[in-house]
């Protein structure tokens, strides 16, 4: 029996899938920002961080209403809590987006432009196809999409490695600007903790879908 | 190793002997009662099953019998031991027999000392089935029983060979039943009509008088008019009467000759006959046919001869119109009443006064409300109605005497108390949510009552009615009083305008009962009929009782409790 | 820990249907029942009376319908209007009154008649008696009471042979069928099952577009579910009135907050 509250859970469900829009093309503004050496996106990426953290808090706050008045039970009481948890890692992902968007932004006043983007261009497509497919796994109820991101993950971990060996060495053969490296460093890192919370969301999307 | 579980292994569980105190007074009770009944359908029905008649014969020198010691024939009614007095105390045997006869030997019933009779070889009295004796019931002098020896036809021929002589006996009684039929026909209905119509010549010729004076009214056109009108009912009245009288004494032109088993003959016309069997030559299905044929001749029949032969009929009529009137006076009194007093008056001291009163009245005894009835209903009430509207009868007296609807109405007031204390019981029983949804609903008080309130409570008022009904079928004493009468010409409900006679005097099974077994000239005559007539009366009780009783269980299904 | 005044939210930005006022009181012989009550209850919407057993919850809304009139010795001071007139008004016929406000008792109460006759039974005492209308007035009465799949081929049965949730629902098909203005339900679900429960909150829900609601509940979750407004009585006082998310989210008032969240006592 479909209940008129459960419209509620409905909104707050459409608000996640929402946000994950937005954390996603947030990061994906700064990567391109990054790729492209464009600034103009950068400040979108920026821009969009505010809304982000203003989705999590609403959407906490409508979890907590739910819970309260309306006692959900089994797969319901799941969503409100994958819901919680998703919306926070979703901030956090936007949270990483706005930290690429930063160092980006540094790196572009000093060089002037990215010079080597190649590695993270990689990385990065991999990390956000990992953040869409949650998303959609989400949105689409789709268990083994779901199940497939998780090993993902590895070869991003794997490629942040690389960069991190790859940019270290440039470090230690003082080939460059130290500083940058060090942000390019960071800046993959960002990625990579992208492509965890995109685990972490499909992690979720497992919980509701199965109780385990 | 000690049992899992310990039980009580005691027969006799403690506190139990209660049980066994309240069983055995129900017990008690269920004997009387199985024991009353039992005495009462082997009595009553007795009386219409066809028993063997014996020839007894008895010894030398013996003067029992109604013949003073010649043989007789006779139905074994009775055998007891009694106790004679004469030689110490010895108990000896003697039987009661049936004779018939009433005429012959003064009585029907006769004791015989079984030491007067001829004994067989085994020492037993003797007794020979009576081969070919007659039994026939009489309009008057009760049963004759003997042996047929001819049939006097009207003609002035003579039957007397056997097998023609049953026949012809037979037919001659339907014959003769016919032409009774035919002149009660007459007798009842057109003159009747006829003679009800000159009484109200009668009396319009006297009011005439006391309105223009004796000579001036015989003068006067109308009353001319009315005495020609009354001569002409006169005459047609003499031809009727004629016709009836001619077919009355036809009957009486066919007589039947029988030898009594005394000996001597006698001579019975068949206007005194009404049915004629051979006992002694019934099969059991022809008894058992018979047996039925006399319970409905007895249900269906008028009295006859004080009471003591014939049917009841009109007894049982009057008591169920009675019974029927009083339910009908009690019931919307007796409601109206309980609702007022339950619904409406606000419940202070006053109606708790009521109330005490009414449940004291219940327990007043019955020839009270008799009492009251002739003094109020039929001398005040009675008196009344008949200066009003029925004073050019006076001084015969219309409501002004003892009648049905004072009968009825007396013992309306009587068991009024018991309808108003069910009702307030079933009242007060409807459970306050039900009202207090009827008036959420928008409902007036009244509407509550009626619409809810009173339906669900029938069936606690129809057992207050079950009970009212009982006791006034039941009751004797009052009705003395205020209306029956042991033989009433008329019944109250008839085809004469206005059908239902109010005003009529009646009978009633009780007051039967009490006139067959106290004022009946014949009391050995007459003990069969009581018991037959109380079975009636416990029947007639049972199908009242039994049908308000259906009523309300199928009105208590149709209002069953909470089901949950 | 008495509390001398009632806590309601500051803005009742509302317009107010149902007035309690001049500080309610009501008496049963010499036993106080009621102390001081003001409350406003909104139109068409769903106002819950929540507190623990025998705080006055159905005799505040027994009053609402002059349902206490049949009890002896009943004394009330201050006044209650519906839609601007008092019911207390000597020239306002109770029945009229009642008409307009239809009632779901604590303990259900069907008639011993017919189901069909049941829910005619408001419009039979107005004296509408058309065939059509009786029928349609049932069928939606049984749909909005979630009854109707149920009964619909046993009309004519007594309402006496149903099960307990049944008859229920039936006396709220009952209180619905005359389309009042106001519906007073006390306890509406006590005897029901989760599903028919639902559906009777359901109903409420479909209801307060038309009707102005008052509920009485011991279901916290219940008062949560279909209320916008809850008031918190205990011991005959007001102690809390707000919006339901305020009184269940946060309430402001202890004694609400320790009932609400099953602490209490
Ligand atoms: N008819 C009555 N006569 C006297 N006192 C009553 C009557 N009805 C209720 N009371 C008393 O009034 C108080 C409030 O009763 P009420 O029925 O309003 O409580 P309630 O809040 O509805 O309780 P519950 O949740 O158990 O239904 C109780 O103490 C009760 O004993
Ligand atoms: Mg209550």
């Amino acid at each position: 029996m479909e209940r008129y509250f459960h419209k509620e859970l409905e909104a707050i469900r459409s608000k996640l899938i929402f946000m994950g829009e937005k954390a996603n093309e947030a990061g994906r503004l700064a990567v391109e920002g990054f790729i492209e050496s464009d600034l103009e996106k950068i400040d979108a990426a920026f821009a969009m961080d505010d809304q982000i953290d203003a989705l999590e808090v609403e959407i906490n706050r409508d979890a907590v209403r739910y819970i309260t008045l309306r006692s959900p039970v089994s797969s319901d009481v799941r969503l409100v809590f994958v819901s919680i948890k998703a919306s926070h890692d979703l901030e956090r992902a936007g949270d990483e987006a706005h930290s690429i968007a930063k160092r980006t932004r540094s790196i572009l006043t000093r060089d002037g432009k990215i010079n080597d983007p190649v590695a993270i261009q990689e990385m990065s497509r991999l990390a956000f196809a990992m953040l869409r497919d949650a998303i959609t796994s989400f949105l689409e109820e789709d268990l083994e999409l779901a199940q497939g991101i998780i090993e993902r993950d590895k070869e991003v971990d794997r490629l942040n490695k690389d960069n991190f060996k790859k940019l270290s060495h440039a470090m230690n053969t003082a080939n460059g600007e130290v500083s940058t490296q060090i942000e390019t460093i960071i800046i993959s890192k960002s990625i990579e903790r992208i492509a965890d919370h995109a685990k972490n969301l499909a992690e979720e999307v497992i919980y509701l879908l199965t109780g385990e | 190793m000690p049992e899992p579980h310990a039980y009580s292994k005691s027969i006799r569980p403690k506190g139990e002997a209660l049980v066994w105190f309240t069983g055995m007074g129900l017990g008690v009770g269920i004997l009387l009662i199985a024991g009353l009944l039992a005495v009462i359908l082997k009595n009553g029905l007795s009386m219409f099953w066809p028993d063997t008649i014996y020839q007894v014969e008895l010894v030398e020198g013996a003067t029992a019998g109604p013949t003073n010691g010649k043989d007789f024939a006779g139905a074994i009614a009775l055998e007891r031991y009694k106790r004679l007095q004469e030689e110490g105390v010895r108990l000896t045997r003697e039987f009661q027999f049936f004779t018939g006869n009433k005429d012959a030997y003064g009585q029907m019933y006769h004791f015989v000392d079984s030491d007067q009779i001829l004994r067989d070889a085994s020492g037993k009295p003797r007794f020979t089935p009576a081969d070919g004796i007659l039994q026939l019931e009489r309009i008057e002098f009760g049963d004759a029983l003997g042996y047929p020896v001819a049939i006097d036809l009207a003609d002035g021929s003579s039957i007397t060979e056997p097998d023609a002589l049953r026949s012809t006996l037979f037919e001659t009684i339907e014959a003769s039943n016919e032409r009774l039929k035919a002149y009660t026909k007459i007798e009842r209905q057109q003159i009747g009509r006829i003679n009800s119509r000159m009484e109200s010549i009668r009396l319009e010729q006297r009011a005439l008088r006391d309105e223009l004076g004796a000579a001036a009214a015989e003068s006067s056109d109308r009353m001319q008019k009315l005495t020609a009108q009354r001569e002409a009912l006169q005459l047609k009245y003499n031809d009727l009467a004629a016709e009836a009288r001619a077919l009355r004494d036809r009957r009486a032109e066919d007589s039947v000759r029988l030898r009594l088993p005394s000996g001597e003959e006698r001579r019975i016309g068949f206007d005194n006959i009404t049915q004629a069997h051979f006992p002694n030559e019934m099969s059991l299905p022809d008894k058992v046919g018979f047996f039925f044929r006399q319970i409905w001749r007895f249900v269906s029949e008028d009295p006859r001869e004080a009471n003591t032969e014939g049917g009841i009929f009109p007894a049982i009529f009057g008591t169920f119109v009675m019974t029927l009137l009083m339910s009908i006076a009690v019931m919307p009194f007796g409601v109206v009443a309980a609702i007022y007093l339950r619904e409406y008056a606000s419940q202070g001291v006053i109606v708790r006064a009521v109330r005490i009163s009414v449940n004291n009245l219940a327990g007043v005894p019955s020839i009270v409300y008799g009492v009251f009835g002739l003094g109020f209903f039929v001398y005040v009430l009675g008196g009344s109605i008949d200066e009003l509207f029925f004073s050019k009868r006076l001084p015969t007296a219309t409501f002004g005497t003892g009648g049905i609807l004072w009968a009825s109405l007396t013992l309306a007031l009587m068991t009024v108390p018991v309808v108003i204390v069910a009702t307030e019981e079933a009242l007060s029983a409807v459970p306050r949510g039900m009202r207090e949804a009827a008036l959420a609903c928008g409902a007036s008080k009244w509407q509550t009552i009626q619409r809810i309130v009173l339906p669900a409570s029938a069936p606690g008022i129809l057992t207050g009615l079950i009970l009212a009904m009982a006791r006034g079928a039941g009751e004797v004493a009052p009705l003395m009083l205020v209306g029956v009468v042991k033989l009433a010409p008329t019944l109250p409900l008839d085809g004469a305008f206005p059908f239902f006679h109010l005003d009529r005097k009646f009978m009633h099974l009780g007051f039967h009962i009490y006139d067959l077994a106290f004022q009946s000239p014949d009391s050995d005559a007459a003990k069969p009929m009581v018991f037959a007539t109380t079975l009636l009366l416990i029947v007639l009780v049972i199908v009242l009782n039994l049908s308000a009783i259906t009523l309300r269980n199928h009105l208590r299904r149709k209002y069953k409790g909470d089901t949950f | 820990m008495s509390q001398e005044t009632t806590t309601t939210s500051q803005k009742e930005d509302f317009e107010p249907f149902i007035q309690i006022k001049d500080d309610y009181n009501f008496w049963y012989g010499s036993a106080q029942v009621l102390f001081d009550l003001n409350l406003n209850i909104p139109k068409k919407q769903v106002t819950a009376f929540i507190g623990p057993s025998g705080c006055g919850k159905s005799t505040l809304l027994r009053s609402i319908n002059r349902m206490n009139d049949l009890i002896e010795g009943i004394v009330h001071k201050g006044d209650i209007t519906i839609g601007g007139q008092s019911i207390y008004d000597p020239a306002l016929e109770v029945i009229s009154l009642r008409k307009r406000i239809g009632m779901v008792f604590q303990k259900y109460n069907p008639f011993p008649k017919s189901i069909y006759e049941n829910i005619v039974f408001s419009l039979r005492i107005a004296g509408r008696n058309r065939r059509s209308e009786l029928d349609e007035v049932v069928e939606r009465s049984l749909r909005g009471a979630a009854l109707w799949d149920e009964v619909k081929d046993r009309l004519h049965e007594s309402a006496l042979s149903m099960s307990g949730g049944q008859m229920q629902r039936l006396c709220i098909a009952r209180a619905i069928a005359n389309s009042p203005e106001v519906l007073l339900m006390d306890e509406p679900c006590s005897a029901l099952d989760p599903i028919a429960t639902g559906k009777v909150e359901e109903l409420i829900h479909e209801l307060k577009k038309e009707y102005t609601i008052v509920i009485v509940t011991h279901n916290m979750q219940q008062a949560a579910r279909v209320s916008d407004r809850t008031a918190f009585f205990y011991l005959g006082k007001l102690i809390e009135y707000d919006i339901t998310d305020t009184i269940f989210m946060n309430p402001k008032n202890d004694q609400t907050e320790a009932y609400v969240s099953g602490r209490f006592g």
